[in-house]
């Protein structure tokens, strides 16, 4: 039998286990929106911890990751740098969230926001720039599951067919059982694509170099502009530390204020649970190591992939690797895609109903969940035509991104922590924000110090919402009595 | 340990962080050499960052943990 029929037949093995658990696991929650939404928050640490790690490490880091390692060298450590970063503050504002959540029966960011902040216009706004931020990113996924499929099966299932399929298998059980579905997948895809990003990761550069020290050693020696910090940008020239710093910046304050990300504070059993997750999670962070090395392998080995994205499954491949084995990375690669992308899909479509249509038209549960599912459809559809062009960056995708979801970080805080915000000053700020990061994303050249355009963003933001506050009456002592205990 | 010096502390580290492992808090690590573990000089010193706010996070919830059950509730 040939290679890629075995891996073919390995993977697909892989897709029907993933959409097994993902239609069993929605036999276990009722028939609610906070069924649908929010698991009746009801996830264990376990669950809670690879639902996260899961999420967070997608297509972006399995494929996009060893893909700047490869082409971009110690640029690629802006990946490391931010996720502990990140994901810290969470620590003291997800039980926060959470507790209000529980009081107020918040299901999602916005609501949070608006529920400081009435007004159904900032939860509209809410609604229209975190879909605006999702698609993107699913786009992202998908064309990481594309690239998978297409690499190992030798170009017999090109990207267009296997992101239709392995996006199919995601959109089958995130339309039946909702965030139960993503918890359970999450958890067998997360422990598999750990297994096999460590396994790799040790296993190349022994197999090539003989070593992780003597890998690197000979890189240095061969091409030491690549290690050379802050590394290279796609065309190969030195890029600047104002990039490099505003990245990790812009993507620690970013990473939390996902609303896939953001909702997991509601889908908690408890506290605790939330905690243990905020502190284990840099561990999930360390796996970012073994999957650098093998991008890192790739530097100066024969031959090249048609784009670096597909640095993982060209090294896979080209080491002559049992076909088995093959197969079972590639479906590690598939796991990393499939389990964010099912978060996202999941998440967007919560986020459109409750806090965009919900707030405008008076709709009653059942009819929210059929619209939900009617927009995991439209969103998978979107991205699907995006994931089609071949020029696409999977880093740069999600950097973009990130300008805008990093908006949502200055009402956020303002809404748990600045009793004299107003709502109006959120508004304002928010729209200014927002405004300013997509000016500079379309004219990256006017970017002051080469920053990210959603750092340019926050650094207008954050003036105009303290601004546009002070300058307006305070809330009511009776509407704050009840945010704040 | 009192509960508000835990949780300052534990905020200065990932401060402190931040100020290492962006510019201009980097520039004296940021080389490939020497070798830390087989990995360039700039990975180490990210990685051990992040292992150091696994340790922080985790003594500061003992801590916590301690305040919570004297009070009693779960906030």
């Amino acid at each position: 039998m040939e290679q890629w029929v075995v891996v073919t037949i390995v993977i697909t093995l892989y897709l029907a286990l993933t959409l097994t658990i993902g239609l069993l696991a929605g036999r276990r929650q009722t028939d609610s929106v906070a069924g649908y939404v929010a698991a009746d928050r009801s996830f264990g640490l376990l669950v809670m911890y690879f639902v996260t790690g899961a999420s967070v490490f997608s297509a972006f880091a399995f494929l996009g990751g060893p893909g700047w390692a490869y082409s971009r060298g110690a640029a690629a450590f802006y990946i490391l740098a931010y996720g502990a970063l990140g994901m810290a503050p969470f620590y003291w504002i997800g039980p926060k969230v959470a507790s209000l959540g529980r009081k107020h029966g918040f299901v999602t960011q916005a609501q949070l926001i608006t529920g400081r902040f009435p007004s159904r216009n900032l939860s509209g706004l809410i609604a229209l720039l975190s879909l605006i931020a999702f698609v993107p990113y699913v786009t992202l996924q998908m064309r990481g599951a594309g690239i998978v499929i297409e690499a190992v099966t030798d170009g017999n299932v090109p990207i267009w067919l296997g992101s239709a399929v392995a996006y199919g298998i995601v959109i089958a059980y995130v339309l039946s059982a909702g965030a139960m579905a993503v918890g359970w997948t999450n958890t067998f895809q997360g422990i598999f694509m750990v297994l096999i990003a460590w396994s790799l990761g040790l296993y190349l550069p022994h197999a090539l170099y003989g070593g992780i020290g003597e890998m690197f050693t000979q890189i240095i020696a061969e091409r030491p502009e690549l290690l050379a910090p802050p590394g290279l940008t796609a065309s190969g020239e030195p890029w600047s530390w104002g990039a490099y710093s505003t990245f990790i910046l812009v993507s620690a304050v970013g990473l939390m204020m996902w609303p896939h990300l953001f909702m997991k504070a509601f889908t908690a059993k408890d506290d605790d649970t939330l905690r243990r997750t905020v502190i284990l999670f840099p561990t999930f962070q360390l796996f970012l190591i073994p999957v650098f090395l093998i991008g890192f392998s790739g530097v100066l080995f024969p031959g090249s992939p048609p784009s670096s994205d597909f640095i993982l499954p060209f090294m896979i491949l080209e080491t002559e690797l049992p076909a088995l084995v093959v197969g079972l990375f590639c479906a590690g690669a598939l796991s990393a895609s499939m389990s964010t992308g099912d978060a996202l899909l999941h998440a967007s479509a919560s986020v459109v109903v409750e806090d965009g249509v919900q707030q405008f038209v008076d709709l009653n549960e059942h009819t929210q969940r059929r619209l939900m599912q009617g927009l995991v459809l439209l969103t998978g559809a979107i991205a699907y035509i995006f994931a089609q062009d071949p020029d696409s960056s999977l880093v740069l995708l999600l950097a973009s991104a990130y300008g805008i979801i990093a908006q949502f970080a200055p009402p956020v805080v303002a809404a748990l922590y600045w009793k004299r915000a107003t709502t109006t000053g959120v508004i304002a700020g928010l729209i200014a924000g927002a405004a300013t990061a997509f000016f500079f994303w379309q004219s990256p050249e006017l970017k002051p110090f080469d920053m990210h355009e959603g750092i340019v963003g926050l650094m207008v933001h954050i003036p105009v919402l303290i601004g546009v506050s002070l300058a307006t009456p305070p809330q009511s002592q009776l509407h704050l009595e009840r945010f704040f205990d | 340990m009192s509960l508000k010096t835990a949780r300052i502390l534990a905020a200065a580290y990932h401060l402190l962080m931040l100020y290492f492992v962006t510019w201009p808090g980097i520039l004296p690590f940021a080389k490939a050499e020497p070798l830390i573990l087989g990995l360039p000089f700039t990975m180490a010193w990210i990685a051990g960052w992040i292992a150091g706010s696994v340790i922080v996070l985790t003594l500061l919830d003992r801590v916590e943990k301690r305040f919570r059950v004297v009070e009693g509730g779960d906030d």
